[in-house]
């Protein structure tokens, strides 16, 4: 298997939801490539098909499904960027119907 | 006396309390007074709230004169590291992202730290949400060496390790996702533990990679290193990979003479500098003459280690940082135009270059297309370096390494080069992807510099790491070292 040698820079700050300058394209490409190709060490080991989460306890410690203590609408509202009568603030998601 | 507290252990802090012959107050006012003089020199803290200190303190001296303290750690200033949250302080990661964030819950270890008596003593410097190894990828101060003020501190946990070298605080917390205690312990001569995933809750620690984050203390002896330890492993719900407190872990162990200590082949070869491998040789040797059985194992996919981490930590990464769009928290771009442009514009005018890159990196690793070669190949081969290490662990009780290959670098001289950072980690990163508790002691200088080993132990091995720990720190003269400011 050979690794991929390379990667569409823009599609992926699309994906990442980043927007970078010409020059941190630039960078950014020249360096994920050097550490991609470091990668190859994975491609070409031989592995098991088995693949582990290094969990020490298997089964997942579920809580039970009742309602607990959450933070309050203050509490929320406080840390949010804006807020407006108790409720987080967003730029318009959807227009005014016609 | 006053002026020497800064030199004490967490231990014998806690005896004088006990005692009668120290108060929490003026202890902590002679550590604000040590703050006052040398954080600007180390860059350890990024925030202290001095009267909230004095009144954690003023509370915890009338709980113990009422007959109420808490136990060992009642009125000990513990730092905490900016990306453990902590009820009304600020919780940065260090980030422009976070710069106004003040955390409106504590984390579990918080809590602990509460209901121990301890004192919630300020925050410290790390790299940007815990990706880096030298603390220089930080979006608000730099942080030093103490130990040399032109070199780094290591990282992530930089602040949590120089505080405690300067002398700033006797017990620190860090996090650790591929090294991010150990390795500033070593760089900085102090002792930095990981334990077993899942022993210590990561509820209120700012997700980087969740299957490999885990919280650890840190301190300047392996004493103090356990009295933290004991206080913060506890079962939460709230954290479903947290199985709670273990016996076994925790309990202390039996005779460390006659421990079986590995060494794995190659690892102190190719790319270790010579001094680190004197200094790490002579620990060997040191346990050999105790009577511990010395053995080589083989660790043969080793190698695989930095991009089996480099791939699964940044899929982790790109995954968890997806919840920084500017909506409910952190930075949002006064340049919002629609939903998604507000959300790209705040993350890319919030986020830090080393963020971005890892984002990047793994938002490549886990698209379409590449996630069967990148993630799912390294999800397999972070299974055969875990089946490795257990069958390692099934014939000696620790491994022993170096923690980092040379000693700390100087400030930018690794900075534009990501990879040869990442390689800082090479031997920490093994014990994060296969879940194992990790120890780094200070065992020599090289010139004026720290140098530490690395103790990998089974799972829930920890008092087996710290009893070896022990061992060798009292024959050495490396426990509660600071370097002069």
């Amino acid at each position: 298997m050979t690794m991929a040698e390379g990667f569409d820079i823009d599609h992926l700050a699309k994906l990442a939801r980043l927007s970078l300058t010409a020059e941190e394209k630039t960078l950014y490409s020249s360096q994920l490539n050097q550490i991609l190709s470091h990668f190859q060490a994975l491609a070409d080991a031989d592995l098991p098909a088995t693949i582990d989460d290094a969990r020490v306890v298997d089964e997942a410690a579920l809580r039970s499904d009742e309602p607990g203590p959450v933070l309050g609408a203050d509490a929320v509202t406080r840390i949010a960027p804006a807020s407006r009568d108790g409720q987080i603030s967003v730029p318009r998601v959807v227009d005014d119907e016609s | 006396m006053a002026d020497a507290l800064h030199t004490l252990s967490a231990a014998e802090l806690g005896r004088r309390l006990a005692a009668g012959t120290l108060t929490s107050r003026v202890l902590c006012e002679a550590l604000i007074a040590r703050y006052q003089a040398v954080n600007d020199k180390v860059g350890a803290f990024t925030h202290l709230d001095q009267s909230d200190v004095l009144a954690q303190a003023d509370a915890s001296d009338a709980r113990r004169k009422a007959g109420q303290g808490r136990g060992p750690l009642e009125g000990i200033p513990v730092a905490i590291k900016d990306n453990i949250a902590v009820k009304g302080q600020p919780l940065t990661c260090s980030s422009k992202m976070l710069a106004t964030l003040v955390s409106p819950y504590d984390s579990h270890v918080a809590e602990r730290l509460r209901a121990a008596g301890a004192i919630l003593y300020g925050r410290l410097n790390m790299d940007e949400f815990a990706m880096g190894s030298s603390t220089e990828n930080s979006a608000i101060r730099k942080t030093f060496n103490p130990w040399d003020l032109a070199r780094i501190p290591g990282g992530s946990s930089g602040g949590s390790a120089s505080a405690l070298a300067a002398g700033l605080v006797p017990l620190s917390l860090g996090s650790d996702t591929g090294g991010s205690i150990r390795q500033p312990a070593s760089h900085c001569g102090v002792v930095g533990l990981k334990p077993t995933y899942g022993l210590i809750s990561r509820f209120g620690l700012v997700a980087f990679a969740s299957s490999l984050d885990q919280i650890g203390p840190m301190a300047r002896s392996i004493e103090d290193c356990e009295l933290l330890l004991n206080a913060l492993a506890s079962a939460d719900a709230r954290d479903m990979t947290c199985f709670g407190p273990s016996d076994r872990a925790l309990t202390p162990a039996g005779e460390a003479k006659k421990l079986r200590i590995g060494i794995p082949k190659g690892f102190l070869g190719k790319g270790v500098a010579p001094e680190v491998a004197a200094a790490v040789n002579a620990a060997v040797e040191f346990y050999r003459a105790q009577g511990c059985a010395i053995s080589e194992v083989e660790l043969p996919s080793a190698d695989l280690a930095v991009p089996t981490y480099y791939v699964v930590a940044t899929a982790e990464a790109s995954s968890n940082l997806g919840r920084y769009d500017g909506v409910r928290y952190g930075h949002r771009s006064a340049s919002a135009g629609t939903p998604v442009e507000m959300m790209t514009a705040s993350r890319s005018e919030g986020f830090g270059p080393e963020v971005k890159r890892r984002i990047l990196l793994g938002t490549f690793v886990l698209s379409a297309g590449y996630a069967d070669a990148y993630y799912v190949r390294a999800l397999r081969a972070r299974a055969k370096i875990r089946s490795e290490y257990l069958a390692a662990l099934a014939g000696v009780d620790v491994l022993l390494t170096p923690t980092v290959p040379t000693p700390a670098f100087k400030v930018g001289e690794k900075a534009s080069d990501p990879l040869q950072l990442y390689l800082e980690d090479i031997f920490t990163i093994p014990a994060n992807l296969a879940g194992l508790p990790a120890l780094s002691v200070p065992c020599g200088k090289s010139g004026h510099l720290p140098v530490g080993f690395h103790l990998v132990g089974a799972p829930l091995s920890e008092a087996k790491l710290l009893a070896a720990g022990r061992l060798f720190e009292a024959a050495h003269g490396f426990a509660h070292q600071q370097a002069a400011l």
